[in-house]
């Protein structure tokens, strides 16, 4: 490293440099203003580079990461340890890995507080204060955001799962749509979806928003189309028509009706999800 | 017959077997994502995309999970590990480039949040960030905002201390510069609006 160097003064600012070298760059700082000027606007880009993310390690974690982080992403064929397989449309295959209360805590408190601190970031002439309603939008979209990415991440973990995945609630119990109502909180009726060429495999419970949701799967014998997964889950959010995202190659197709919120996923083409989402739409919406 | 969401059909011998993975190492695992999703959002630029690397992150050190040395910093070993699938994601989209589908792979992964979060000053600094190369801004994260001493970041990004140097100051040179750049262009387009 030479003495006289951005590199010097960067590492001075990060104190990793030893008596002798930090010895040189004072009296070098000493000596010329102008490198003062210089050492004062990296230590602006530095604390502005640190300030930017600062808040993200506030945020709640998403749900999807936390069963990641517990193993329950991975396929068996992933995992070191034995799993025990089980048959999905089976009694025995109610085993249940997943827990409710993961992520609840985590997640609470989702709306509004992703980017709450942004805009009360005010720094060196750079930074502007966001104004009320750019934030509330924010953190609309942001909720949003969240939502549909824990919505095309539990589709993947469906896909990955393959024949191997469990359900909590096998397709043929007629009690399927009385339970999933009940710790929904809300009734939901069994959508038919057969002229589309779909099964309904069953239902598996996630936590969306903090808040329980059922993740219906659904299964074609049409590889390029594949699974589909519709997730069902309570919304405080204002009523929207039918929507598109994208996450990678998943579609999403998301609405929000009459304190509910839909996300219809999968990765076939896109006016075939479309002609179900609207299907669902008018099957599900409560009367 | 009556059946329930939680697991309580299961034999109790069943459920242990199915216990997914060390409950030791999962918990560690939990407790790094938020500097690893902060990590890796440097890194990307997005939310979406921020969160599918840390998944993927968590998927593969809970495979390899018999590689981590105690004694070792945990989460040195994971930003090693999300910066490692990170440039394979950049290999794999340099490819697809070519083949012209980059632009439907971005499509509205969070577009609704980038164009408010675009209004905000505090995401110049972030688009500043995600215009610096690759291993610039892999350094900068890793030392200025995670705060790992330049050998750590070294044996994370696998290179030596001395390239360390290097690339941080030149990504905090371009970072200044882009930023006073930005300032300079607000400050004329406000004298003009009040002109």
């Amino acid at each position: 490293m030479q003495k006289h160097s951005d590199e010097a003064l960067v590492a001075y600012l990060d104190g990793e440099l030893d008596n002798t070298e930090r010895g040189h760059v004072e009296a070098w700082l000493e000596a010329d203003p102008a490198v003062r000027d210089r050492l004062a606007a990296l230590a602006q880009a530095t604390e502005l580079a640190r300030g930017a993310y600062a808040d993200i390690v506030n945020e709640p974690l998403p749900e999807r990461l936390i069963a990641a982080a517990r193993g329950e992403t991975l396929t068996p064929s992933q995992q070191e340890a034995e799993i025990l397989v089980l048959r999905p449309n089976r009694a025995a295959a109610q085993v249940r890995l997943r827990r409710w209360h993961i992520g609840l805590a985590a997640a609470a408190g989702l709306f509004g507080v992703l980017f709450g601190g942004a805009g009360t970031y005010v720094g060196m002439g750079l930074l502007n204060r966001a104004n009320p309603e750019n934030e509330q939008k924010l953190a609309a979209a942001t909720a949003n955001n969240i939502w549909l990415d824990n919505a095309a991440g539990y589709y993947k973990m469906a896909v990955n799962a393959g024949d191997n995945m469990l359900v909590d609630v096998p397709a043929d119990k007629e009690e399927v749509w009385q339970k999933i109502s009940k710790d929904l909180s809300q009734q939901v009726r069994s959508p038919n979806l057969t002229p589309w060429g779909l099964s309904f495999r069953g239902a598996r419970l996630v936590v969306v928003e903090g808040r329980p949701a059922a993740q219906l799967v659904y299964n074609t014998d049409n590889k390029e189309i594949g699974p589909l997964t519709l997730v069902i889950g309570a919304s405080k959010q204002p009523d929207i028509a039918p929507s598109i995202s994208k996450r990678q190659d998943v579609t999403l197709l998301y609405w929000r009706h009459a304190g509910r919120a839909y996300a219809l996923v999968g990765r076939g083409d896109l006016g075939y999800l479309w002609g179900i989402a609207k299907d669902l739409a008018y099957q599900l919406d409560p009367i | 017959m009556s059946f329930r969401w939680k697991h309580a059909e299961a034999p109790a011998a069943a459920v242990e077997r199915s216990e997914p993975t060390n409950t030791r190492f999962s918990d560690q695992l939990i407790a790094v994502l938020p500097r690893l999703r902060r990590f890796a959002r440097g890194l990307t630029g997005s939310a979406a995309e921020a969160d599918d690397l840390v998944q993927a992150a968590c998927e593969r050190a809970l495979t390899r999970a018999h590689q981590f040395q105690e004694g070792t910093r945990f989460d040195s070993w994971m930003f090693r590990i999300v910066q490692t699938i990170w440039i394979d994601q950049l290999r794999a989209r340099d490819v697809r480039k070519e083949d012209g589908e980059i632009a439907e792979e971005r499509l509205g992964t969070d577009a609704p949040v980038r164009r408010i979060e675009a209004r905000l000053a505090l995401s110049e600094v972030r688009r500043a960030i995600e215009h610096l190369p690759p291993d610039q801004r892999t350094t900068l994260m890793l030392v200025t905002v995670e705060g790992l001493s330049y050998k750590e970041a070294a044996e994370v990004a696998g290179v030596p201390v001395g390239t360390i140097m290097s690339r941080l100051a030149r990504a905090r040179t371009a970072l200044q510069q882009q930023l006073e750049a930005g300032s300079a262009v607000r400050r004329s387009a406000t004298n003009a609006e009040a002109q």
